[in-house]
């Protein structure tokens, strides 16, 4: 079964023709090209796939595409504008937030659902809003500086 | 006059791939565009069976499979070690671990490769499997091996000193045994990898996820039976390693193997599944250990006995075995020292490297003893370990040479930062502080491969655009290291960092490197990285000279200006250097190689060159902690640890690393572990094998200590293993003042703190009734 | 691509239309938030040929308040739970619990329904098809053997949703509905000790709601055991609600999750209404809990441990609520 998915994609319209069965993720990375959104488990236990859906986080690995239609769908290469990167981007890179990098996109994406919420979190806050994504090389230590720098840094 | 400029050793610097990494654009190797087939494994269902027959015709003859091979298309075993290679890429005539592969296929999509494997049928006949080293090694076990007997990979003995002198010596002998389970890296990205065969050229390029390009490429040639020529290892982006990924694996020569078989370009993504099966974490670990203590604290002598669950495979496994004996040296100043260590085959997956590779579960075992008999003479932990400090420079009763020696500092910050002496045996009920010292080697000082060569190469090239590539073959999967080499060359040739750019691991363009594992990139590449840079700014100060009409050795450079030494006025710019100096023959590319000198080789004794190194980092920590006596569950309250990294080349890429590392240990300690069930994993997923979130995760406090070393880099040392074996004591030292119990089991879980606690409950009840019955 | 077997996706948007669907495909799944279904299907648990999106249902999305009490439609998010205004005023226990799930990302699907319909766990279970092959498959599915008990005839998956044990303590109901209509049963009533068919729904049934009753001067409130701060399902979660008079307890249930098959509301607590919660009572509720929960070797963490730190839960959270200036 397939079905006409019409949807908001960083910002632009989309319409593709997706299996009833395609997973979001695979939709983001094989249909849409956007490969910044990253695999790491077999289903909901990382947070690595971690997108928003009008706004809200979601696992792009346990969702599927066809209920996305007319949603406005989220991802790491959505976020900051051309050539200049976001708040939370900057943060993550001069504060070493990010070192394999392979769960700095999820990380990102549920820290931007966290400050567009709550710009002005608290540790533990920041603490509970990334605690369904998994990091092995950070201690979180750092990324919780990175996420704290980004809001101080607020605009 | 001196300009001022900003050195680029010792500055903060941001990762050069970070924007890559944060903006999404950064691609791992499941991530590259390729119209390729898939490719899937049949793994092995039994632990250990005789393969009779693998039937594959039903799945070659499924419409859209285009190649299935088996044990038969690779008969040439691969290994890590020259010395013990005998694993196959796929199985052949025995499966010995569940999960092994077996056969693989490539298929146009996905539910066709599912299909095809479902097709495959095994004939087998089952042999008993051990998945304990005691199960393996008991007599009369069916070998898993030809050429070893009972089951035993390698056995070591050494001693060093006389032992039975040392312990006569001593005021208190005390022997502990302590068990550590089986843990994995759990890198974030699992295993992927890209093959493509161009069958007209016969050519192979394989991309993939490898901390070790130059291991996989000597593998692959083996295995496939080209030349190296014919082959290009690509590393792109690499989501983690932490060892994983420091030998050649299976998977990443089945699909050269399937894409040589199709003709064409196969990709094979493992499941997270299947990269817990792939394995080479830290083995099982049973340590006996015995120290002998003067009343001051003293140590008078040690012994220790290891035996490792090393897996169905050899792998690293000697390697592994030998580490944990000749780290027992180096940090402390023991007159005698003897080890005797096992590494054994079990039916369970392969184990290998693992961050502080077989260095972290003996530590454990030595700090732990070392302050349960501090306690038993009153003696306060840090000064026990003040006793012991090496005099430096000094060499190990096993060879190794330390000329740099931060320990003491260590010491002494994080007993100051923690506030140990105000706080320690004053906190209230259910809180503990612990420390341990731990330290590990800046790069292994014998290759794996005595090829004559120097032991690390890099280039670099200049030409008209006035930018300069390092080239180099040095793995960056997320810890920095390419990073580093741009600091170091910017600082030798006084440019820029955005001058610098990085090319790195192709091994069609950049110079052959051992890889990521051991510490030794900052160390070696570092070094060789100096030597290039050297060069190139020898052939630049000798073009400034010409332009100025002055000898090479007026001039300097800084902030990109030449100038002649006490000049005045603006001088030439970078470009214009670089302009006169092409004008001479066009781009240049120096060459700047690092080699270990032979005296930091190793000791002549057998294995000797295991745990050789030119430096050693050393680290000590407190670790505070808080035990809830109704769950077991032990918090992490704060880490302060002090790591001597020598001179820290880019101390926010250390503390990084530092943290990363203590927090690996507190993942060991307190809750990771792998199980299996009659051989399969019950672990291996994310749920399974629990990675700490966010919010148990403690604050660690870094100080780094900077002794430099004579010989490392701008005299830096390794930064990213060191302090993790440390936190693995700490902890358990903290749990010891909190609910007094010492644990000698890791991971210390809740469960075992309750069980502990009840134990010591009906212990104590049962001491009372025979003090009313008497 | 494809990392989920082939179905058709139903939209419905009446119960008719559920039982059409139903109709049409005897192994249809419900599908509300996915978390718990979507992870399953990907382990190769179930092939259903259609999966049937019940978030359209009226009513399903609202959280109103009723005369007796308040009405929480069973599509309702437990993000949304642990943040709506009206439970976290009458029923923080329940916002509570509903904070515990996994982690923040499956708490923005996840649904109250689908919390309290959560497939049973095991070690035996939760794992790739390859994995469950290998060890000739288990009695919950394609199996004929209960890994846990060789020897027994029934399935010992552990029940692990965190609300059912809150609700159960404040006495919840649960409505059901199919194409002919709709009943309330007791919520207790919807569990069944068969972790291969622990829900004891009719063919075509669903749960529609759940009914909460606001007692006043209750307390209540959840704990849960696991390795991990986030994420884990319970190795053990306790819910207790109680009433203080007079320094003596008065009303006093105790609920279970992550012991047993199903979610466990304790029996004999009466017997210590009247008296004061001391230590001989939490000694008592230790006694109860300890005898009447049945780990079994569902988790990689042993039994043991889950039974006595569900005793040990249960304590803590009697002494803490009776404490509490809200029973007061």
């Amino acid at each position: 079964m397939a079905m006409i998915l019409s949807l908001t994609l960083n910002g632009r319209q989309r319409t593709d023709l997706v299996p009833d069965n395609l997973l979001l993720v695979e939709y983001l990375r094989d249909m849409a090209g956007l490969i910044g959104t990253k695999r790491g488990c077999d289903g909901g236990e990382c947070g690595t796939c971690t997108v928003l859906v009008d706004g809200v986080p979601r696992h792009a690995c346990l969702t599927l595409a066809a209920r996305c239609g007319g949603r406005h769908v989220e991802t790491i290469e959505g976020i900051g504008s051309p050539g200049r990167l976001s708040r939370l981007q900057r943060a993550f890179h001069e504060k070493l937030g990010t070192q394999c990098g392979f769960c700095t996109p999820g990380m990102i994406m549920a820290a931007e659902a966290l400050l567009r919420r709550n710009p002005n979190p608290e540790e533990a806050q920041i603490r509970a809003a990334l605690s369904g994504n998994l990091c092995r090389c950070t201690g979180y230590v750092k990324i919780i500086e990175s996420v704290q720098a980004a809001a101080g840094d607020a605009p | 006059m001196t300009a001022l400029r900003e050195a680029a050793v010792g500055r903060r610097l941001p990762l050069i791939d970070g924007i890559e990494k944060v903006s999404g654009r950064a691609a791992y190797t499941a991530d590259l565009p390729a119209r390729a087939l898939v490719g899937r494994i049949l793994r092995s269902p039994y632990a250990h069976a005789e393969l009779l027959e693998v039937d594959v015709a039903a799945a070659r003859s499924l419409p859209g499979v285009v190649a299935v091979i088996t044990g038969a298309d690779c008969d040439k075993p691969f290994g890590v070690l020259p010395i013990s290679m005998n694993e196959y890429p796929l199985a052949r005539e025995r499966v010995r671990y569940c999960g092994e592969p077996v056969a693989a296929v490539a298929a146009l999509d996905d539910e066709t490769a599912a299909r095809a494997l479902a097709l495959i049928r095994l004939r087998v006949r089952e042999l008993p499997a051990y998945f304990s080293a005691e199960a393996a090694r008991a007599p009369g076990a069916v070998l898993l091996h030809d050429n070893n007997s009972g089951n035993v990979l390698r056995e070591v003995h050494d001693e060093f000193g006389d032992v039975a002198a040392g312990f006569a010596a001593a005021d208190l002998v005390r022997e502990a045994r302590y068990r550590c389970a089986e843990v994995a890296h759990g890198q974030m990205e699992p295993h992927a990898a890209l093959a493509e065969y161009d069958g007209e050229r016969q050519r192979l390029t394989l991309y993939s996820v490898t901390q070790v390009p130059y291991y996989l490429h000597l593998m692959l040639a083996r295995c496939l039976g080209l030349e190296e020529s014919q082959i290009r290892v690509v590393k792109p982006f690499v989501g983690g390693g932490f060892g994983a990924r420091v030998e050649p694996l299976n998977f990443e020569i089945v699909a050269a193997l399937l894409a040589r078989a199709a003709c064409g370009t196969v990709r094979l993504n493992l499941t997270r599944e299947e990269t817990f099966l792939t394995h080479r974490g830290r083995p099982e670990t049973d340590i006996r250990i015995k120290l002998g203590m003067t009343r001051q604290g003293r140590l008078t002598a040690a012994s220790c006995d290891v035996v490792q669950r090393g897996g169905a495979y050899a792998g690293y496994g000697i390697v592994t075995i030998l580490y944990a004996g000749s780290l027992l040296h180096g940090i402390y100043d023991i007159p005698a020292v003897k080890y005797d260590g096992c590494r054994v085959y079990t039916n369970t997956p392969p184990c290998g490297a693992m961050r502080g590779h077989g260095s972290v579960d003996a530590r454990y075992a030595f700090e732990c003893l070392l302050d349960t008999m501090a306690a038993e003479l009153g003696l306060d932990p840090f000064a026990v370990r003040r006793a012991n400090l090496l005099a430096v420079p000094t060499q190990t009763a096993n060879g190794i040479i330390v000329n740099s020696y931060g320990l003491p500092e260590c010491l002494d910050r994080v007993e100051s930062a923690s506030g140990w002496q105000a706080r320690k045996g004053r906190l209230p009920p259910g809180r503990g502080l612990g420390m341990a010292c731990s330290h590990y080697v800046s790069g292994a000082g014998k290759p794996i491969h005595r090829t004559g060569e120097p032991h690390a190469v890099v280039e670099l090239r200049l030409d008209f655009d006035g930018g300069i590539t390092i080239l180099t073959g040095a793995a960056d999967i997320g810890q920095g290291s390419s990073t580093i080499l741009v600091q170091a060359v910017a600082e030798i040739l006084g440019v820029d960092i955005g001058r610098l750019r990085v090319v790195a691991t192709d091994s069609a363009v950049t110079p052959k490197d051992n890889g990521s594992y051991s510490s030794r990139v900052t160390f070696m590449v570092g070094n060789a990285a100096i030597d290039a840079a050297r060069q190139l700014r020898d052939i630049l100060f000798a073009a400034a000279a010409r332009r100025f009409e002055t000898r090479p050795d007026w001039i300097e450079c800084i902030g990109e200006r030449f100038r002649v030494r006490g000049a005045e006025g603006s001088g030439l710019a970078f470009r214009e250097v670089a302009a006169a100096a092409l004008a001479q023959g066009g781009s240049i590319t120096v060459k700047g190689t690092f080699t270990v000198p032979v005296e930091y080789q190793g000791g002549k004794h057998r294995g000797g060159a295991v745990g050789s190194t030119m430096a050693l980092s050393y680290a000590a920590q407190v670790v505070e902690v808080e035990v809830d006596a109704d769950t077991g569950m032990v918090r992490v309250e704060k880490v302060w640890v002090a790591h001597d990294c020598g001179r820290a080349i880019n101390p926010l890429a250390v503390e990084g690393q530092v943290q990363g590392s203590v927090w690996m240990g507190m993942a060991q300690a307190l809750g990771e572990e792998t199980r299996y069930e009659g051989g399969l994993p019950l672990h291996a997923s994310l749920l399974g094998y629990p990675i700490p979130t966010i919010v148990e995760s403690p604050p660690i406090e870094v100080h780094i200590v900077e002794c430099l070393d004579p010989n490392g880099p701008f005299g830096a040392k390794e930064a990213s293993e060191g302090s993790l074996a440390g936190f693995l004591p700490a902890v358990t030292n903290a749990v010891a003042e909190a609910v007094g119990l010492r644990m000698t089991e890791l991971p210390i879980t809740p469960d075992r703190i309750l069980e502990a606690l009840a134990r010591r409950q009906r212990d104590s009840r049962i001491a009372a009734a025979r003090g009313a019955a008497s | 691509m494809s990392l989920l077997p082939s179905f058709e996706l139903i939209r419905a948007a009446s119960l008719a239309e559920v039982a059409a669907a139903r109709r049409l495909h005897a192994d249809c799944r419900l599908l509300a938030g996915g978390t718990d279904l979507i992870a399953n299907l990907r382990h190769g648990l179930g092939g259903p040929a259609a999966l049937v999106d019940i978030t359209g249902l009226p009513g399903m999305q609202e959280i109103a308040a009723e005369p007796a009490g308040i009405r929480i439609g069973a599509g309702v998010t437990l993000s949304r739970l642990a943040d709506d205004p009206l439970i976290r005023r009458h029923f923080p226990a329940l916002a509570e619990a509903a904070a515990t799930v996994a982690g923040p990302t499956h708490r923005a699907s996840a649904t109250l329904g689908g919390n309290l319909c959560l497939d049973t766990r095991c070690v035996f279970y939760n794992q790739s098809d390859w994995w469950r092959q290998s060890n000739d498959f288990c009695l919950k599915y394609r199996g004929t053997v209960c890994h846990v008990a060789p020897t027994g005839n029934r399935c010992h998956a552990a029940y692990s949703g965190d609300t059912a044990p809150v609700l159960l303590v404040l006495g919840a109901q649960a409505e059901l509905g199919d194409a002919d209509g709709t009943r309330r049963i007791a919520l207790n009533e919807l569990f069944r000790e068969d972790g291969a068919a622990h829900l004891a729904l009719g063919a075509e049934e669903m749960l529609l709601s759940v009914r909460l009753p606001i007692e006043p001067r209750l307390a209540a409130g959840y704990e849960k055991a696991r390795l991990r701060g986030a994420i884990d399902f319970p190795l053990a979660g306790v819910a207790v609600s109680l009433r203080r008079r007079d320094g003596a307890l008065d009303g006093l249930r105790i609920a279970l999750t992550g012991t047993n098959s199903r979610p466990l509301l304790l029996s004999g607590c009466e017997a210590l209404i009247g008296g004061p919660c001391d230590a001989e009572a939490l000694r008592q509720i230790s006694k109860l809990v300890q005898k009447q929960v049945s780990p079994m070797r569902t988790t990689i963490v042993p039994a043991h441990y889950r039974r006595r730190v569900a005793a040990a839960l249960a304590c803590r959270l009697a002494a803490r609520l009776f404490s509490s200036p809200a029973t007061a």
